[in-house]
């Protein structure tokens, strides 16, 4: 069966007799050998159809979903009745007094779900599907620029560390073993709470807050970046091609940009992708600890922070925060099963 | 137009998947087959010839990768004579530590697979009784009753494979840096061959063996027992891999390039205490090298491969004296001599080993060829006989072998 | 006229005797000196003088060297164009750095490299960098000497393009030209090293090499890792090459019968030391030093019917770092005397242009 098929590929090839063999064995591209092994494992498909489909849903879903806006509160409230019926007696004679108290309600909060809110909406009256799509796009953007910020300055830092050794190496190192015991949580809250000051003064405008947090983030977590790039470079750098380049007399900028830097590319990417989840989950912690994004804006964190003040919210409206608990789920399940696979498929010792 | 060129040459994903899917499936059932419980009688077998250890037949071992079947044995056929060495040479990939590797069947699945052929082993070991237990020989003590068996390694299922591994057939790998465990001292990984492969032996017992095979090798046990492995030398270690190999007392041993990583000077050692072993030991020698010395020095009998097939077999006289095979008389002309000449130009055999993958079905040496026929573009040629131990794979000595 | 400021750090032979030692030392010195003064031979593409490379193997904690290892002690040699020099020895002998410290990728400790005229021994790295596209390296495995991620043509394009070697819409067909004349096939230029053959990258390490229009090849191992018949496709291009572009070699190895087919002139070396210098004739004809008699008999003969005498070296090459005192081969040497174990021998031209050091040859002045 698949014999003969080989066989007959054979064949066809052999008739070429004017071209070498070599010519005629096909192999597999590059890209080709990245994707067969990126694929083979189910799971990061999963992960990968996860990603997509929540960019889809953030990005393109409200393209669609027109009918309520990111701060559009549905204020189509009802309007309630309270009839209540009071006696009391005056010089003997019993008086009844019926008494309708009318309660127009502006905005339409903890609405079950219901076609014109397919997810109900929250204790303010927003939608929540809306703010599930609007929310992740805060919430995807930050951890996208943190991880970007974070990387491009570990590259740089583990690059002059990794290339050039000696004291610079020693100086990045231990400003990183330094930033790695400072405890993450505890420090941005401080932060934050310095921050509550600076925004009453003006300083800081409330909406850049979560901005802020994530860039001290970034600030504090590139020493995983770095050092892998350190080591990357320095076990790149014994290997004969780099000699060779430096034989060949290139410029420390070539050799750095266009020989070390490439071969680093995978490992960076796996990192990055890896790095993705724990950023999202970072904001999640920031914005659950009343650390984020603001009202009227929002992102998944925050979502979920409404049932910090809520107890009833907790027990009897689901619909409110689980939509943004389990987008946070799949968002960092996705992106670890994609780094996943996309670690397996780069590291040429784990072919099978 | 570069663009186009390349994206030819490489496989469409449509071809990609229809591999992929082939493979596994083969994969599966040579898996199932490899790990099925088998009863004795169905990979018990008897010799073709009884002078013979080890005969090899028709052996396919192929690798199913992702770009399509390796064939990196393919129809080999040799035999192991009892007390020989045989040399087993050839280049990079023609499938000669393959062939080693099946006998061992120490071949990674699921990839790699025997997919048919026989190897035919005479292993001599324990008769037990009903219970598995040696039965012990009257009047000697700590010896036990023998029974030669002939069994088809190939058809072995693997978890009965221990009965010829390490104790019937060991194995010396080309890199004794990697080949010892770096946490265990040289005595203790010694004395384990012997307590795993002599019934009722004692750490003393052990011991004494393997100072005994420490000493054959040439080296005083008492500097060595208790060092590790990285105190010792690669020619060191390379002697202690063989003194593993021999301490079970092996019918065959298999050296995988054993001197291939080793200076010239500690080579020159190595293969003489190889030579030395020889003839002390009572068994046979299957020697893999690419290096023609090594062969012409150490063996009896050569068996040339080339591209997963066995090309040019017979004594080591007549392969290096009058050797038949193109590649076989190229191979011992590229090879630069000491002998001082003052030729410009070194002979060369052109071209490259053929890619393993799509093997056309003609000759595979075709392409490199001086003496290419038109017949060479037909069928691959079968081996003819041109002496009573001298066999070849090549069309010009058909019409020889006709006439005669 | 140039710069003295590495000569320091002169191997001392042990001696018993701690005057005779300072004052062989003082002499060795003087005639170190003297010889680094010497005039430059316009003639010579490259011409080594006493060159010595040391690795700090224990440090203290200020950073002050308490240990070296001596990876190449005092290695001399003049190189033509169109010559090869070959280096044999064992591992650990020092060749492979040796190759490097000419090339400056290991600042050398000691000595002087006069590449083309210049004394290059200290020169700045950005001066190197010119000089660079005038000497390249050839390496053993060309599997790690590769690139990954670039195509061939981006390979070969790249030096030619940094060193502009020839104008920018002229650099395919330059390189084309390059691939043909070492044997690659023109729609190589768009694949990816991963595709080829160990033979077929070889080629490519070498086209690569060649991009430049170097003077000097320093060939680390080129054949080692190759089969048989690639080795002699290898070889012969090579020495196709060097006829054509009148290159000159270095050429490292541990193979005496790759060396001998294309070397010139021949360095033995162990443990770091010249054992014995002279034209190929010279070596093979006329061995002089034990060490190279027993690498001769070491190599196995490929026919059956002649069963060579061996002279057997006893025991382990002894590890650089440790080397023993006196004469270094002494502990494996059959023939080793008393004197051999103290005294370090000197490095004697015993015939024209035929060097080496050991103490038997001077018994028999």
């Amino acid at each position: 069966m698949d014999e003969l098929e080989l066989k007959e590929q054979n064949t066809q090839e052999v008739v070429d007799t004017e071209t070498p063999l070599d010519k005629n064995v096909r192999l597999m591209s590059p890209n080709q050998m990245l994707a067969r092994r990126f694929f083979r494992s189910k799971l990061s498909i999963l992960g990968l159809f996860m990603v997509v489909g929540l960019f889809l849903f953030c990005f393109l879903g409200p393209v669609f979903y027109t009918q309520w806006g990111e701060t559009e509160l549905d204020k189509s409230g009802k309007t309630e009745y309270a009839t209540a019926v009071t006696t009391y007696t005056v010089n003997g004679v019993e008086y009844t007094l019926h008494q309708t108290t009318e309660t127009h309600l502006i905005d339409n909060f903890l609405a079950a779900p219901s076609a014109e809110h397919p997810l109900g909406t929250d204790d303010q009256g927003y939608d929540v599907l809306a703010r599930l799509m609007y929310g992740g796009r805060v919430s995807l953007l930050v951890s996208f620029m943190t991880v970007i910020l974070m990387t491009i300055f570990g590259v740089i830092m583990g690059g002059l560390a990794g290339y050039f050794g000696g004291w610079i190496d020693n100086v990045i190192m231990r400003v990183c073993d330094v930033l790695m015991c400072l405890p993450g949580v505890p420090i941005l809250l401080i932060l934050s709470s310095a921050m509550d000051g600076w925004v009453s003064l003006d300083l800081v405008e409330e909406e850049m807050r979560i901005y802020i947090l994530m860039f001290f983030l970034t600030v504090i977590s590139w020493t995983g970046t770095a050092r892998l790039v350190r080591g990357q470079i320095l076990s790149l750098r014994e290997q004969e091609f780099m000699v060779a380049a430096e034989a060949m007399g290139y410029s420390t900028g070539r050799k750095i940009f266009k020989h070390l830097i490439p071969n680093v590319m995978p490992q960076l990417i796996v990192q990055m992708s890896l790095s993705l989840g724990s950023m999202i989950l970072y904001e999640a912690t920031l914005s659950y600890l009343n650390m984020g994004i603001k009202a009227p804006y929002t992102a998944w964190g925050s979502m979920i922070n409404i049932i910090t003040t809520n107890q009833d919210i907790l027990q009897n409206y689901p619909t409110v925060w689980v939509p943004a608990g389990l987008c946070i789920v799949i968002a960092v399940l996705g992106f670890n099963f994609v780094g996943d696979g996309l670690r397996d498929a780069l590291d040429p010792k784990g072919r099978r | 137009m570069a663009k186009q060129n390349t994206a030819k040459n490489y496989l469409s994903g449509k071809e990609i998947r229809a591999i992929a899917k082939a493979n596994a499936k083969e994969m599966k059932r040579l898996e199932a087959y490899k790990n099925r419980k088998a009863d004795e009688s169905e990979f018990l077998t008897q010799m073709k010839k009884q002078e013979n250890i080890l005969e090899i037949e028709d052996l396919h071992t192929f690798f199913y990768t992702e770009q399509g079947i390796v064939k990196a044995v393919n129809g080999v056929s040799y035999d192991v004579p009892k007390n020989a060495v045989v040399g087993v040479v050839g280049e990079s990939g023609c499938g000669k530590s393959v062939t080693s590797m099946s006998v061992m069947r120490l071949i990674q699945g699921p990839t790699g697979q025997i997919v048919d052929g026989s190897i035919r082993f005479v292993s001599n070991e324990y008769k037990r009784d009903e219970k598995g237990n040696p039965i012990p020989k009257a009047g000697a003590e700590g010896e036990y009753e023998m029974v030669e068996k002939v069994y088809d390694i190939a058809k072995m299922p693997i978890n009965e494979i221990h009965r010829i591994r390490g104790k019937q057939i060991a194995m010396i790998f080309q890199e004794p840096m990697t080949s010892l465990n770096p946490v265990f001292t040289i005595g203790q990984q010694l004395d384990e061959v012997t307590l795993l492969h002599v019934p009722g032996a004692t750490k003393e017992m052990a011991k004494a063996k393997s100072e005994e095979m420490l000493r054959l090798v040439g080296i005083i046990p008492e500097n060595v027992y208790k060092a590790f492995p990285h105190e010792l030398s690669g020619g060191m270690r390379q002697r202690v891999m063989i003194a593993m190999a021999l301490a079970a007392e092996p019918r065959l041993i298999i050296a995988d390039e054993p001197t291939t990583a080793l200076d010239v000077t500690i080579q020159a050692q190595i293969l003489d205490l190889l030579q030395d072993i020889k003839d002390k030991i009572d068994g046979s020698i299957l020697l893999i090298t690419h290096d023609l010395g090594v062969i012409a020095e150490m063996a009896d009998y050569v068996v040339v491969m080339y591209a997963g097939k066995v090309i040019e077999k017979g004594t080591v006289y007549e392969i290096f004296q009058d050797p038949k095979h193109p590649y076989t008389i190229g191979l011992q002309k590229s090879k630069p001599t000491m002998s001082l000449d003052d030729s410009t130009e070194l002979y060369n055999i052109p071209g490259n080993v053929p890619n393993p993958i799509n093997m056309p079905a003609h000759c595979y040496f075709k392409e490199r060829c001086a003496k290419c026929t038109a017949k060479c573009s037909g069928e691959y040629p079968g081996m003819v006989q041109v002496s009573p131990t001298h066999f070849v794979a090549c069309h010009l000595y058909d019409e020889e072998n006709n006439n005669g | 006229m140039a710069d003295e400021k590495v000569i320091n750090n002169v191997a001392a032979p042990v001696y018993d005797d701690e005057a005779l030692a300072a004052e062989y030392q003082a002499k060795r010195q003087k005639q170190i000196e003297e010889d680094f003064k010497k005039p430059i031979d316009p003639d010579c593409v490259l011409e080594v003088r006493h060159l010595r490379k040391c690795f700090p193997i224990k440090k203290t904690v200020t950073g002050k060297v308490t240990k070296e290892l001596v990876a190449v002690d005092d290695v001399s040699f003049k190189l033509k164009a169109g010559e090869t020099l070959g280096i044999v020895g064992e591992s650990g002998c020092g060749k492979t750095t040796a190759g490097r410290a000419i090339l400056k990728l290991h600042q050398p400790t000691g000595g002087q490299i006069i590449f083309d005229g210049k004394d290059i021994t200290n020169y700045k790295p950005k001066q190197m960098r010119e000089i660079r596209k005038q000497m390249q390296i050839i390496f053993q495995d060309p599997y790690s000497s590769l690139p990954p991620r670039d195509t061939v043509g981006g390979i070969l394009s790249e030096p030619v393009e940094v060193h502009k070697i020839v104008p920018k819409d002229q650099v395919k067909d330059y390189v084309l030209d390059l691939m043909d004349k070492c044997g690659l096939r023109d729609y190589y230029f768009e694949r990816y090293p991963h595709e080829f053959s160990g033979g077929q990258r070889q080629r490519i390490c070498i086209a690569r090499a060649l991009s430049v229009n170097p003077k000097l090849v320093i060939c680390d191992e080129p054949v080692s890792a190759l089969d048989v018949s690639i080795q002699a496709q290898i070889i012969n291009l090579l020495k196709k090459l060097q006829r054509e572009m009148n290159l000159a070699y270095v050429f490292i190895s541990h193979d005496l019968s790759v060396v001998k087919f294309i070397s010139d002139k021949i360095l033995v070396m162990y443990l770091g030391a010249v054992m014995e210098f002279g034209t190929k004739e010279d070596i093979f004809t006329n061995p002089m030093h034990p060490y190279t008699k027993a690498l001769f008999s070491a190599v196995p003969n490929p026919d059956p019917t002649t069963k060579m005498d061996r002279i057997k070296l006893e025991g382990d090459i002894p590890s650089p770092a440790n080397p023993p005192k006196g004469c270094r081969f002494h502990t494996r040497c059959p023939y080793a005397k008393e004197v051999c174990k103290h005294i370090t021998p000197d490095y004697k031209e015993y015939e024209p242009g035929h060097f080496a050091a050991c103490h038997l040859l001077e018994k028999q002045d």
